[in-house]
Formats: C-alpha cells, structure tokens, sequence
C-alpha cells in the first residue's frame, strides 16, 4: 500500500520553477492531475502556458526529477497534455495579480 | 510531440556571434547615417549601400541566429543540418561587407560580395526548407515560413541579377527590378517572417489566449497576392497593377497591426517592460509607414517614400529586433549555462538577466531620435534629420553595451 499522497506531488512540483514568469508550475495552474498507484509509480498530468515553449522537455524533466525526490516513490511518468488549453484563469489569484500588475 | 532538447538545440556558441555581428552593424549602420542627406533620392547608391549595410549586416543575420534557435520551436521539428549555421555568418558577414564596398566605392565589386551573400542565403535556405519537408503540423506560421523563404530565394537571385548588371553590365533594366527585389524582401521574406513568428512569440511572452486569428490569415493572403502582383505587373509593365498590388500589402498591413492589437488585448501579463515598449514602437512605426506609404501613393513626393522607408526600417524592423534580442539573448544564456543547475542551486530569472538602465537608456534615445529624424527626412530638414540621428547612434551604442552584457552573463559567476 503505497502512502504518498496526491498533495505531496503537488508540494513537490511547485519547487519548479518557470524562468520566464517567476512562478512554480502548480500556482500557474499548469499541473492538471496527480495519478499515485498502489505500487507507488505516480503519472503526472501537465500542460505547458504555449505549444511553442522551448523548455518543454526541460520542464517535464524537472517535474520529474522533483517527484522522483519524494521518499518510496516508484516510476515518475510525466505526460503533456493540451485538452483543456491553459489560459490565466487557472492560474492562483497571487499569479493573476502579479502579472496583472495589481 | 517533440520538444527542443539539448541534443537539438543549437549550441550557444554557434548562434553568439550572429548577435554580437548584428549589434555591431546596427551601431556602425546608425553612424553611417550621418553620412546621408535626407533630399538624396532612394535610388541614391549612397542609400542604397546604407541599406544593404542595415538589412544583411544587422536584420538578417540577427533574423538568421534567432531562426537556428526558432526553427525547432515553430516547426516542432529539428534542424536538418544546424551545423550549416558555423558557415552562414562568415559568408554573410563577408559578403555584406564587399557589397557595402561595392555600392559606396567601387561597383566593380558588387557581383562578388552579391555571390557570398547569395551562398550564405542559399544555405540557410537549404536548411530551412529541408527541415520543412519533416513538419508534418501544418500551422499558419509554417505556412508563413514557407512563402517567406520561397520570396526570399526569389528575392535574393533578382538582387544578384542586378549586381551583375551593375558590376558586369549585365543588360537589365535595374529601375524597374529594384521595386521587385524591395518587395520581395522586405515585403515577402521580412514582413512574413515577422508577420509568422509573431504569432507564436506575441501570445507566448503575452501569456495570450482563445483570441481570434482570422485577421492575420487573411493579411498573409493579402500580403503573397500583393507581391506575386507586383512582380506580374513589372513584368507586363503595367504601372496601375503595381499600383493595386501596393494597396493590398498596405492593407495586409493594416489587418495585421489589427491582429496584434487583438493579442495586446487578450495578454494576461500586463507589465510594459523593455520589450512591450518596444513592440508598442516597433508597430506604431509600422502603422506611421503604412500611412506615410498611401500618402506617397496619392503624391508621388519622394520625401514621404522615404519618411514611409524610414519608420519602417528604423522604426518596426529595428524595434521588433531589437526588442526581442532582449528576450532571446537572455534565454539562450540562461539555457547555455544555468539550465543543467536547476534543482542543484539557485539560478537567476530571465529578466535578472537584463541590463534595465541601459535598455531604457537605449529605448528611450533610439524613440526620440526616430521621431525627430524621421519629421526631418519628411520635411527635408538636414538639421533635423541629423539630430536625431546623433540621438538614434546614442541608443545604437546602449544597444550594443546591452547585448555585450547579456551575452555574457554569468561568465565570470
């Protein structure tokens, strides 16, 4: 029985970083899912803020190395998704602000 | 899907010198600007070497650097060879060089740097469209980077035709092909590429989402029939199809500005930086030469044909490059030396890595100076026109200072 938790993926995640806006990846809102099997392998579900982003497969290699650090953790799969596209709305209101210059 | 990697990416090394090779032209291009009358005609050879010193020198080799880094991200697929990049600088450089020569001292010349310019073109062409046989997503901006090329090649033989006839006497009319050869590269090749790419940097530095992209598509339409139009019409001669073709790339124009005004206001990120301010110039110059374009096509007076030439290249090519250098130069050092140390320490954000003071300080000089040299050149006012091109050489030399700090950032850390 494995027992990490959705949440300490997500705590795990958000200690990276996006250089461009400043912002760890769960308060842009760019972590969609957290799938913790019984065997402990874990699959994260993510989207990236534009198609064209350079770092893509930088960014999903961070992701992974972060979540590989959690204690017991098994195989560390990541997967781009881009149904539903991101836009800001998903995003956590300190984000919005921020970039809104509020 | 695929994603730009270290494997795949071009090595800093290799896309440097582009940059720090176009800065440099930029600063001595502005320089040279003293060396200009604003009542010289724009078949001036004086001009003329100017131009080619400005477009080859800064725009395209800083077009051509940011393409090795771009072209993986727009077309989702790898370089075919970006090794072709190490030769495409020093043929350019080179070649840009002797043409210059050719066109303010000696014509004699001018085939000769014509070639080299030619080849470098030639290879970067060979590259791109060789990569385009492997992009299998076929979105607007590839269609853009398809009929940009393709101008560009077309561009690029009818300009070495014309070297020969002016270095060689080969027998051509070079009045009426000069229009073709402008039209196809600033309109064809540099109009489209900006017009392409800008619709992949726009929303992703933006963070601009859901917006509608009918406007751009038709612009693009607008932009290819007005050049293919315009050749057509040289070739039978026939000035009221020119004149028709103008039209259509001056409202292609205008529907794109409409597209980026649409993505301005879809931005999630609001913050005017360097690089906002400098689109917000960039394209208000765009809109300033569209106007004092028709102008020209109303009065035939060679002054607006120059005031419409001079914010275009001064104002949106010089401000859109430039704005994005600080941008991309920061990027690709951040890639280049702090990527491989995220998780181990702490690494800076991108715009830590910008010269702030000094890219205001350029902004600010290289504005007025537009503004004030431009009105001079409109007015046919030499005094004018050279004290704002003194302001302009001030914001070239902050210019180059901040890609100087850029590049080399973290060097010594």
């Amino acid at each position: 029985m494995c027992t990490i938790t959705k949440e300490q993926v997500f705590e795990a995640v958000s200690t990276v970083i996006d250089p461009e806006v400043g912002f760890n990846l769960v308060e842009m809102g760019l972590i969609y899912d957290a799938i913790v099997e019984e065997s402990c392998n874990i699959q994260v579900i993510m989207t990236l803020s534009t198609r064209a982003c350079p770092l893509h497969q930088m960014i999903t290699q961070w992701v992974r190395e972060a979540v590989e650090k959690i204690e017991g953790v098994g195989i560390v799969e990541v997967e781009v998704v881009w149904e539903p596209e991101w836009n800001i709305s998903m995003a956590d209101d300190n984000v919005k602000k921020a970039l809104a210059g509020i | 899907m695929f994603n730009v990697s270290k494997e795949t990416a071009p090595p800093f090394g290799m896309i440097s010198p582009f940059f720090l090779i176009g800065s440099s032209f930029y600063l001595l291009a502005t320089i040279f600007l003293l060396f200009l009358n604003p009542q010289y005609g724009h078949f001036d050879l004086a001009i003329v070497g100017w131009l080619h010193w400005f477009l080859l020198g800064f725009m395209m080799m800083v077009i051509f650097g940011a393409m090795a880094q771009l072209v993986p991200v727009v077309l989702e697929v790898g370089h075919f060879s970006v090794d072709l990049y190490y030769i495409i600088w020093p043929l350019l450089l080179i070649g840009t060089l002797v043409m210059s020569f050719g066109f303010w001292v000696d014509p004699f010349v001018l085939p000769y740097g014509g070639l080299l310019v030619l080849v470098s073109m030639v290879i970067f062409l060979y590259d791109t469209l060789m990569t385009l046989r492997k992009v299998t997503n076929i979105t607007f901006t590839v269609k853009t980077v398809i009929a940009s090329n393709l101008f560009l090649l077309a561009g690029i033989i009818i300009g070495f035709v014309m070297s020969l006839a002016m270095g060689s006497g080969v027998d051509i009319d070079i009045n009426s092909w000069l229009g073709v050869h402008v039209v196809m590269v600033l309109g064809g090749y540099i109009t489209l590429t900006i017009m392409g790419l800008s619709m992949i940097l726009l929303p992703m530095f933006g963070l601009s989402h859901g917006f509608d992209e009918t406007a751009v598509e038709r612009a693009f339409i607008l932009m290819v029939s007005g050049v293919i139009a315009y050749f057509v019409a040289t070739l039978l001669a026939w000035e009221i199809g020119k004149w028709i073709a103008f039209m259509m790339m001056l409202a292609s124009v205008s529907l794109y500005i409409y597209q980026v005004t649409i993505i301005y206001d879809t931005r999630a990120r609001k913050e005017n930086d360097i690089w906002v301010k400098s689109m917000f110039v960039g394209y208000g110059s765009l809109l300033a030469s569209a106007t004092l374009g028709f102008v020209y096509s109303l009065t035939a007076s060679e002054n607006f044909l120059l005031g419409a030439g001079w914010f275009l290249i001064m104002g949106f090519f010089a401000f859109l490059v430039n704005g994005h250098l600080y941008k991309i130069i920061p990027f690709l050092v951040w890639f280049e030396r702090y990527s491989p140390l995220v998780g181990k320490q702490k690494v800076p954000m991108l715009h830590e890595m910008l010269p702030k003071r000094m890219a205001n300080f350029q902004f600010f000089f290289s504005t007025i100076g537009l503004v004030v040299a431009g009105i001079g050149i409109i007015i046919a006012n030499d005094d004018l026109f050279r004290g704002g091109i003194t302001l302009v050489i001030t914001g070239a030399v902050f210019m180059f200072a901040s890609v100087r700090w850029m590049l080399n950032y973290g060097i010594n850390k």
